[in-house]
């Protein structure tokens, strides 16, 4: 997008070749209070990076010490070869940050916001200029360029905040909910950006409560609680899981003794009975499900239909987090 | 610190400052009252009946360049001479305006992070906020004050006006009101990084005034009146408080602080 100027030059420095983010036993107390700790991982050019976890997990923490907004309280983090620590404003040259909320100046048009921080980052104005009109149409939002933010709506906040964020060309990408609150149109949008970013060899590092998105844009996720409990694809994730729900409904409810007698059965992890539907985990489906059926016809109960649902990147986020996934569809 | 980066952040905060009725009006407002004040005060002095020849003889006898001046004029270049604070605490009071604003408008508005992730670095954000909040404030005064000059000979006297061109005059609005300025400007930084309410770190911070007043009202009373070298001196003495405020500025102004305790 654009070529660089000589003052951005003098501003940014080299690149460093290797992985794009490093984290070395990176931690963060507040008092006596760790938000997070531990944290090592590498993040390869071009690698979209999920952080999944509760409120509190520490996922904010751990953008802004990679964002040398914070300085860490034990180990090391490197973005794009720049010492956090060390080099913070380098670091930070190379980064854009979609913060949680979009601030933005609201008294500002969508052009003066833009030009505020292409200014911070250097850039000189013909650069600016160009760079802006090819972001705002891009996020659709040159016809109201000169519209002040507040009179945006959220979904056109957001696309300003990551026009903001894309101005410079970062070559890491710190994005913390990015549809959060946005209604679906908006957020597919937001959605097919990052796709876009993530074949321009950006990396990206994405916060999210959505599971689904994770699922559908990282190559990596971790999941994060004070530190991350587990990190790996959502492919591997899911399949490491290796479990698959049976859901049976029934005709008139089922005893409790007899739930007993198939928490008993072979290759029965846990079951899970609500009225007229009684959800089974199990490890294998195609070997487990038999003996369960003719379990269920022996005990005499009427068996409406059966539905077998694979493990999903939430449910598999509930077992690592100690709690029970939400039944859902999704039949296989 | 880097030109560009501090140019980009006053340009930011007058923009913001244009669109910004209630706070535009509170920067506009007082020089257009501050102004009108002593002429209006002035002029209803002279329509007022003789002055007590006593009374004008100690004045003369405390300013005997004014020999040649009638008794009224008299009565109102003294009567003059105690608004020059005015033009002391205009730039006292219209930086502390928009330095509270412009602190806690970005807590308000959540923007502090998107900026404090580029690369600008504390100091160059401190000091294009500074900048920001002191040059409209200095040039409100000085226009404020070219105007009373121009008034004064229009509608008052012209021999009034050499009154307002005294040397501590000059030294008064050209020297000290920037100093002034500056000082005030770094306790609105300062308080306002502390609070969360901009017109509760405008009356922390304007604190700050109360020395100017008292300076007013002891000037007022008669007691002594400041010369050009007292009034160098005291702007000397004020840029250096307000230059280590500002310096102590950027270390209190924590960046951590900010994002992990602002909500």
């Amino acid at each position: 997008m654009g070529t660089g100027s000589t003052r951005q030059a003098a501003m940014v420095a080299a690149p460093t070749p290797g992985p794009m983010i490093r984290a070395e036993g990176l931690g963060r107390r507040f008092g006596d209070f760790w938000a997070i700790r531990g944290l090592d991982f590498t993040l390869a050019r071009g690698e979209v990076f999920g952080l999944l976890g509760p409120n509190g997990a520490g996922k904010t923490t751990t953008v802004r010490l990679l964002t040398a907004l914070i300085a860490p309280s034990e180990g090391r983090a490197f973005v794009a070869g720049f010492d956090v620590s060390t080099s913070p404003e380098d670091a930070r040259s190379r980064i854009g940050l979609l913060t949680e909320a979009p601030g933005l100046y609201e008294r500002l048009s969508a052009r003066q916001n833009l030009e505020f921080f292409g200014r911070l980052h250097g850039l000189t104005a013909d650069v600016r200029a160009d760079r802006i009109e090819r972001l705002l149409r891009l996020f659709d939002l040159w016809d109201r360029r000169d519209a002040l933010a507040a009179t945006f709506s959220k979904g056109m906040k957001q696309k300003l905040a990551i026009a903001r964020a894309l101005l410079h060309e970062p070559s890491v990408l710190f994005f913390d909910e990015p549809t959060s609150g946005l209604d679906p149109e908006a957020a597919f949008i937001v959605r097919e950006a990052i796709a876009t970013l993530k074949a321009t060899g950006r990396t990206i590092v994405l916060c999210t409560h959505n599971l689904d998105e994770a699922e559908r844009l990282c190559d990596r996720v971790a999941f994060l609680r004070g530190e991350i409990l587990r990190i790996d694809s959502p492919a591997r994730l899911r399949t490491s899981a290796g479990t698959t729900t049976i859901v049976v409904t029934l005709a008139d409810g089922i005893a409790p003794e007899i739930l007993g007698g198939l928490r008993s059965q072979p290759g029965v992890l846990g079951i899970d009975g609500t009225g007229d539907e009684v959800r089974i985990s199990v490890r294998d489906a195609r070997r487990d499900t038999p003996p369960l059926v003719r379990a269920l016809a022996d005990a005499g109960v009427d068996v409406l239909g059966i539905s077998a649902t694979q493990a999903t990147l939430e449910s598999v986020y509930f077992d690592v987090m100690g709690a029970r996934p939400p039944a859902d569809g999704g039949s296989s | 610190m880097r030109p560009p980066i501090v140019a980009a952040v006053v340009v930011r905060e007058w923009w913001e400052l244009v669109r910004n009725r209630l706070l535009l009006f509170s920067v506009l407002l007082p020089p257009v009252i501050l102004s009108a004040v002593p002429l209006i005060s002035v002029k209803l002095a002279e329509s007022a009946e003789g002055p007590p020849r006593i009374a004008v003889a100690q004045i003369v006898a405390g300013h005997p360049q004014w020999a040649d001046m009638t008794p009224s004029q008299v009565v109102m270049a003294f009567l003059l001479q105690q608004f020059l604070m005015v033009f002391l605490i205009l730039p006292g009071y219209i930086p502390l305006a928009i330095a509270s604003y412009s602190i806690v408008g970005e807590k308000q508005t959540r923007s502090l992070e998107a900026v404090l992730a580029t690369p600008i670095r504390t100091g160059e954000f401190l000091a294009g906020k500074a900048i920001a909040a002191i040059v409209p404030a200095v040039v409100a005064a000085w226009i404020s004050y070219l105007i009373v000059l121009g008034l004064t000979a229009l509608l008052l006297a012209p021999r009034l006006v050499p009154v307002l061109v005294e040397p501590a005059w000059l030294g008064a609005v050209f020297a000290l009101g920037p100093a002034v300025g500056l000082v005030s400007v770094t306790a609105g930084l300062l308080v306002s990084s502390r609070v969360n309410d901009p017109r509760a770190a405008q009356q922390i911070g304007a604190v700050i005034l109360l020395p100017i007043i008292a300076m007013m009202v002891v000037q007022t009373a008669g007691n002594f009146l400041l010369d050009l070298n007292a009034y160098l001196l005291a702007a000397a003495a004020t840029l250096a408080v307000g230059i280590i405020g500002l310096r102590l500025g950027v270390i209190v102004f924590g960046r951590e602080t900010i994002l992990t305790r602002w909500k």
